[in-house]
């Protein structure tokens, strides 16, 4: 009979075990999915804001016509692109993209000036800017889940319970930028 | 430990801080009622716990009155805000916190606030000026840490209890130092002297009790930062700037001064104290050399022996 209660003990205790540890992946995974939620808005509002700015700067340079084409289809292509990693390298490739608009925009003097080429480009820059935070908060989130999920009990039964691996957001590296100053010290 | 647990743990901590405050609240009011009457003991609980009340509910306001901060028009700073939109997105925080600013030149940086919807952080013109971006970005990191920690709601808490007790004590020892002879009960001399050390000693318990919450906080910001940024060496190097920044904020009120990212006290008197262990302990946050080799031996870098040179972050702002 003492045996029965102890019996019943362990398997109570196991029971709670488990239950603590399915709540702590099923978190980590609320928690990657929001930060993913975070990315896309950024993304989004940069989807959006391209069409507006191959307007403005074609109105004053029609005929660079390749750069503009090279923009819509790295849009297209981030807008189609349905897991992280490969909205990541779309991601970059609309980056270098923009970067040659801006560079051919460099060449028209009334387009730098105009109003609103300037909020664009602005609107843009802070985009950017927000893509990699939300990449940092991200790939963090994305890290403990799927530590959570290698680790030993969890690796063993994860995959039936619904679990699986999270790609990263990688893009443009994942260290710090460093700092490189080249104006003498004062 | 994950954010998460942090955040458990921290709602723990304030959960002990209340039941601490509570007995703690307990035992002046019981001394009270012993020396004097019952019911005052009943009436300075009452008060007590109204007090308490009142300050959690209008803690927002209080703050900003004490730190100086004003509140930002809606086309003011715009690249400050959206560095503080940036960091908070990178640390997860479902809401940006409002920004306000301290006329001071001191450089210096605060959240308040008890949950993250109503959370803002108040930071100096003179950080402004002194900061480059990549450093104000991890001071900025630090204080949204201490927002996403729910640090603020604990230390809100603890700052008004502290408060609240050392109030209440307060009363009770000038009762029983100047109008104790009309309305003293009587009791044995045991209970009076009892009295006189619980009402003495109990404002510093609260205060012991607030201040080594705030210090260890201090150092998991720091790290914090260092982690949402991705960055340990920007917030090394902006505590290594307040180090080397002899000023300190005018409004330092000493009840607000866990808030700060760098004790707005003293630096001089502080150094001088933390020769004393025990004194210490009376310090709302840890000596910055020993945050930023905290930040060296966990990040794997030493400093330079001299700043990197910079172009503050007012400069971008337009602020002369």
């Amino acid at each position: 009979m003492l045996w029965l209660w102890i019996a019943l003990g362990v398997v109570a205790i196991l029971l709670v075990l488990v239950g603590i540890g399915y709540n702590r992946l099923v978190r980590l995974r609320n928690e990657a999915a929001t930060g993913w939620a975070n990315i896309d808005v950024q993304l989004e509002r940069r989807g959006d804001l391209i069409p507006n700015l191959v307007e403005t700067v074609k109105g004053y340079a029609a005929h660079e016509r390749g750069v503009f084409d090279e923009v819509t289809r790295a849009r297209t292509a981030l807008q189609q692109a349905s897991t992280p990693a490969a909205a990541g390298e779309a991601n970059d490739v609309l980056t270098a993209a923009l970067g040659r608009l801006f560079a051919v925009a460099e060449a028209y003097p009334e387009l730098r000036a105009s109003e609103n080429f300037l909020r664009l480009q602005d609107e843009l820059t802070d985009t950017e800017d927000k893509i990699s935070a939300a990449r940092r908060y991200y790939n963090s989130t994305v890290m403990h889940y799927n530590t959570g999920i290698q680790s030993l009990p969890w690796v063993l039964v994860a995959r039936p319970l619904g679990f699986r691996e999270k790609e990263f957001f990688s893009a443009e590296g994942d260290t710090a930028t460093p700092q490189v100053s080249f104006t003498p010290a004062t | 430990m994950t954010l998460q647990q942090q955040i458990r743990r921290n709602r723990l901590r304030s959960g002990i801080v209340v039941v601490g405050f509570v007995l703690l609240l307990g035992i002046v009011a019981g001394l009270i009622g012993a020396v004097f009457d019952l019911s005052l003991g009943v009436v300075a609980l009452l008060g007590a716990g109204l007090y308490a009340i009142f300050s959690i509910i209008s803690s927002r306001r209080i703050v900003a009155r004490m730190t100086g901060a004003q509140e930002l028009g809606p086309d003011q700073l715009r690249p400050l805000r959206r560095l503080v939109e940036n960091v908070s997105i990178a640390a997860g925080l479902p809401v940006t916190p409002e920004v306000r600013i301290v006329d001071d030149p001191a450089p210096n940086a605060f959240a308040a606030g008890l949950r993250p919807q109503t959370s803002y952080l108040g930071v100096t013109t003179g950080l402004l000026r002194v900061m480059p971006k990549r450093e104000l970005e991890a001071v900025l990191g630090h204080e949204i840490t201490h927002v996403r920690n729910r640090d603020t709601y604990l230390m809100t808490m603890a700052t008004i209890f502290a408060g609240v007790i050392a109030l209440v004590a307060d009363i009770g020892f000038r009762m029983l130092l100047y109008g104790g002879g009309r309305s003293r009960k009587g009791g044995g001399a045991i209970v009076i002297v009892l009295a006189v050390v619980g009402l003495l000693l109990a404002p510093y318990a609260a205060l012991l009790l607030k201040l080594s919450l705030s210090r260890r906080r201090e150092f998991l910001a720091d790290a914090g930062s260092a982690e949402i940024l991705n960055d340990p060496e920007a917030m090394a190097l902006a505590l290594r700037r307040l180090e080397l920044d002899t000023t300190t904020v005018a409004y330092a009120d000493a009840s607000v001064a866990h808030l700060w990212v760098e004790s707005p006290t003293s630096r001089v008197e502080s150094e001088r104290r933390g020769v004393l262990a025990l004194s210490s302990l009376f310090d709302t946050h840890p000596p910055l050399v020993q945050r930023i080799a905290a930040l060296e031996e966990s990040g794997g870098f030493r400093l330079p022996e001299q700043l990197p040179p910079h172009a503050p972050f007012a400069v971008e702002l337009g602020l002369q």
